[in-house]
């Protein structure tokens, strides 16, 4: 997989709780640059919803991020935004947390896929 | 056979391509969930070496640290069979890049190290699902159209 590339790559950032960053972290994504500060959001106990959401902005409005990763239960917290973001880069992918295995019913992405049909189209 | 039939075989064509993905996706999900939980617990062992405080969020780069960049980014392309973009991982080694092991200290217990294995494994699958994930919004997108145009089609 390693190569020399020519063209800078985009970013993958993260916001989770402590455990789900710092091992991200020793993946290799984070980045610190200047411009516009970490790639990476630790939530905890003490963080607001408010804090999380500005975080969610910040992060949506780069241009050197491609992949936005949350946990789900950080996720269900700031559902109401979630809802109404439609762009597809950066992608928001949400991912399971120590604290809460993964619930497909709890997915954004695929609550919207399976609520394509509506039992009219199914003729039911 | 009459343009209607025609947009419904497309329609059921594709609703089976959504419910395919849909499988797809959660089943990305789920080996982010194992490797991730993986990573977890090689973490919990090095913080039971090094102690609590050792292995946490405090040994993280914060806004006043040194400039880094990452090593691991994502690179897009057209896949010319789908016709979407297809993202990949890419290492970049540089000379000059420190390991993020190292933000945990020198003489560190293997079980940071395979942590990292993890979380690297949990990365492949995360682009896999992002991959998956946008096939999806892809074909629900087009869902949507073919059934307003088979509505607007049963009115006349």
């Amino acid at each position: 997989m390693a190569t020399y590339s020519s063209a800078p790559g985009k970013l993958i950032s993260v916001i989770g709780d402590e455990d789900t960053c710092v091992g991200f972290l020793l993946g290799g994504i984070g980045e610190i640059n200047k411009r516009h500060g970490p790639n990476f959001f630790v939530v905890n106990k003490d963080t607001t919803v408010h804090e999380i959401e500005d975080c969610f902005k910040r992060f949506s409005r780069r241009a050197d991020i491609d992949i936005i990763l949350i946990t789900q239960n950080i996720a269900d917290m700031i559902k109401h935004v979630l809802q109404l973001y439609k762009h597809t880069v950066p992608a928001v992918v949400e991912i399971p947390s120590k604290d809460r295995p993964f619930d497909a019913a709890k997915d954004t992405i695929l609550i919207r896929a399976t609520k394509m049909y509506t039992t009219e189209d199914l003729g039911l | 056979m009459s343009d209607l039939n025609k947009i419904c075989n497309v329609l059921d064509k594709l609703t089976l391509d959504a419910l395919t993905l849909i499988e797809e996706e959660v089943q990305m999900k789920l080996n982010i969930e194992n490797a991730m939980c993986g990573g977890e617990m090689h973490l919990a062992k090095s913080r039971y070496i090094l102690g609590q405080n050792s292995v946490s969020s405090l040994q993280l780069p914060t806004e006043n640290s040194p400039h880094f960049e990452a090593t691991v980014t994502v690179h897009s392309e057209k896949d010319e069979l789908i016709g979407e973009k297809t993202r990949y991982l890419e290492v970049v080694k540089r000379e000059d890049q420190i390991d993020p092991v190292r933000w945990f200290g020198y003489l560190v217990p293997q079980d940071l190290y395979h942590a990292q294995t993890m979380f690297r494994q949990a990365l492949q699958w995360v682009i896999r699902a992002t991959n998956l994930q946008m096939q999806l919004i892809e074909t629900c997108g087009t869902i949507e159209q073919l059934k307003e145009l088979k509505r607007k089609l049963s009115i006349h």
